[in-house]
């Protein structure tokens, strides 16, 4: 296969030597690439080579039309897309001054929190196939798929849902719905002491994923990480708590926190944040029948929709962490400047960039699908 | 840039009665033990977990996810290509052994998607490599992916399946539109004319204008550099 005119060079004696890690490798996640220089397997120096799956999404938005780019945001994170559609909706809500109403900010918590059990789930299951333990990964990707089924039921599409627009949401739940949701809760639940028992008390687990990727506390507030990894290092900030939006002043749930801050720490708060999830899921299954009301505030007509001048700064609890949206409007049809400030791009490269030093090359699947990084939503 | 050029293709010649029945043995065979190298170049690879593991479950058509490219018979594309994903996929593709198929997933691969005005992304994968079968939507469900890759299946038993062929027949054309994206200076480390002889395939569309640009350009290719505190030394000769 080689061409004629090829001819190996000799090397100098070393035993350091550069390894492409990635894009399309089993360890890594998603169309993702690592430049990683090692002595033997040990990392002397990783450099995060993104880009791959780079859209320019920030540019088309301000090519189309408000209503139009509901269907572009949840492309940006695929594991986890409903809290981009959220996260602008309520950036036109808020230029706009649209008040939405009650009943759909229920909606949108319970769609919120679904996607979360969702993209947990998916992670588990990403984590669990770097050991080697396969069985998690089919476990996992199966129940995730049950919550997917209920996407389908109530938003009409399986993973993208575009189901939030400016206003509230786009149709009422069907009926009988609240009580499948809960018979899926029931049956999430039922499984986690088996996903106890098959990875997260596994020993094959703990030792690999216990000691690596350590980051300490002020280092994770100086690199800007948020979510899961920053509470896995002992501090319990939360967007849903701290600067509550939609109705989660109105629910109770625990911030749950871990002090090691390595690789095990941040899988052990993902799987308490998933019993959390399902407690808010269940309390708004148990409030929804009460709240009555239309689902949607009156927009304008969608297609000559000229928003308000001005600018705002939104920002939700993502499953992978902190995610905002900056908006601003020239008072034309089309977003003047969206910019995105997603968590995986903090995460994924300068985390990942520091953690994986002094680590083995196998602990770098570790490190990396423990930090959650999602790879669209970095290159955008 | 013209279109693709049409070569008849002369049929060999089988003196032995039972080359037929060889062939198709040979082509069912084939079509059953199928292994998919998906490269994750977009969203689509999400509904690929769904469609592999126990709920819809590839492999009890043969189907089953490979790490190699080298053992690989499917190379799936999953969305969107970007420019800078395009060169690895067709390294990727070129690193491949024959027979070879490709799938596109998702709409973003038949010409473009949600993102036909976006200044990043390759529009038609057809340009740059020949494809076997389109899976259309955004995104396919993990039905639709069985349902294309039952197609494949079939196109392969009957033969039909035979776009790596066109690679070879017409690989003037796709170099053409490599280069066009990727620059004048375009290479790839496999030397795919030298297969071409080797699988019989060359044909008029095998060598023309741009091949003959790839011949300026080409350079020997370096060993892997190894840029660790060695530049003061002088490379070896």
């Amino acid at each position: 296969m080689r061409p004629e005119n090829y001819e190996a060079q000799r090397q100098p004696p070393s035993n350091e030597f550069e390894l492409n890690f990635g894009p399309n490798h089993p360890g890594i996640e998603g169309n993702y690439a690592l430049k990683v220089k090692l002595h033997g397997d040990v990392v002397l120096e990783a450099q995060a080579d993104g880009g791959y799956l780079h859209r320019g999404f920030e540019k088309l938005m301000e090519q189309r039309l408000w209503i139009q780019n509901i269907a572009l945001v949840p492309r940006i994170c695929v594991p986890d897309p409903s809290p981009m559609e959220l996260c602008y909706s309520m950036a036109v809500e808020q230029l706009c001054g649209l008040h939405v109403p009650q009943r759909a900010n229920w909606i949108r918590v319970m769609q919120l929190e679904l996607s979360r059990i969702a993209a947990h789930l998916f992670t588990f299951g990403g984590h669990a196939a770097t050991t080697g333990m396969y069985s998690t990964m089919y476990w996992g990707v199966a129940d995730r798929d049950l919550v997917l089924d209920l996407f389908e039921e109530f938003t009409g599409g399986r993973v993208y849902s575009i189901y939030n627009i400016p206003g509230g949401v786009r149709r009422e739940l069907p009926s009988g719905f609240l009580q499948r949701v809960s018979e899926t809760l029931d049956y999430i639940e039922s499984r986690l002491p088996d996903y106890d028992n098959l990875f997260f008390k596994n020993q094959v687990f703990v030792k690999r994923a216990k000691d690596v990727g350590v980051m300490t506390q002020e280092q994770a507030l100086a690199w800007g990480v948020t979510g899961p990894n920053l509470r896995a290092t002992g501090l319990a900030f939360d967007v849903r708590r701290d600067d509550p939006y939609l109705i989660y002043d109105q629910l109770e749930f625990e911030i749950p926190t871990e002090e090691s801050g390595d690789a095990w720490a941040r899988t052990l708060v993902r799987r308490h944040e998933l019993m959390e999830s399902i407690r808010i899921v269940r309390q708004v299954v148990e409030a929804l029948p009460d709240i009555h009301g239309p689902i949607r505030a009156p927009i304008p007509n969608p297609l000559a929709w000229n928003v308000p001048a001005g600018e705002t700064y939104t920002r939700v609890e993502s499953s992978k962490g902190e995610l905002c949206y900056y908006v601003v409007s020239d008072g034309g049809p089309k977003p003047y400047r969206v910019h995105v400030r997603g968590p995986s791009s903090m995460h994924a490269v300068q985390v990942l960039e520091k953690l994986s030093v002094g680590s083995r090359i196998e602990d770098i699947a570790q490190t990396m699908f423990s930090l959650d990084a999602c790879p669209p939503e970095v290159d955008r | 840039m013209g279109s693709i050029k049409q070569i008849p293709v002369v049929e060999a010649k089988r003196t032995n009665p039972l080359a037929r029945v060889f062939d198709d043995l040979v082509r069912f065979c084939r079509s059953r033990s199928l292994f998919i190298l998906h490269y994750c170049t977009g969203c689509g690879a999400i509904e690929l977990p769904p469609a592999m593991t126990s709920r819809f479950d590839m492999e009890r058509l043969g189907i089953q996810p490979m790490v190699s490219p080298r053992q690989a018979d499917i190379l799936l594309i999953t969305g969107y290509v970007s420019i800078k994903t395009l060169k690895r996929v067709i390294l990727t593709y070129e690193q491949m052994g024959s027979p070879k198929y490709v799938i596109g997933i998702c709409s973003c691969t038949v010409n473009g998607g949600m993102y036909w005005q976006s200044y990043a992304t390759a529009k038609k994968l057809d340009e740059y490599m020949p494809v076997d079968l389109y899976i259309a939507g955004c995104m396919p469900r993990p039905e639709a992916v069985i349902a294309g890759l039952q197609q494949l299946m079939d196109k392969i038993h009957s033969g039909e399946a035979s776009s790596w062929e066109d690679y070879y027949r017409n690989y003037d054309y796709y170099l053409g539109n490599q280069q066009k994206l990727f620059g004048e200076d375009w290479q790839t480390p496999t030397d795919v004319i030298s297969e071409a002889k080797h699988y019989d395939l060359l044909s008029e569309g095998t060598l023309g204008d741009h091949t003959r640009l790839l011949e300026q350009h080409q350079k020997p290719l370096e060993a892997l550099e190894m840029r660790l505190g060695h530049e003061q030394e002088e490379p070896a000769k």
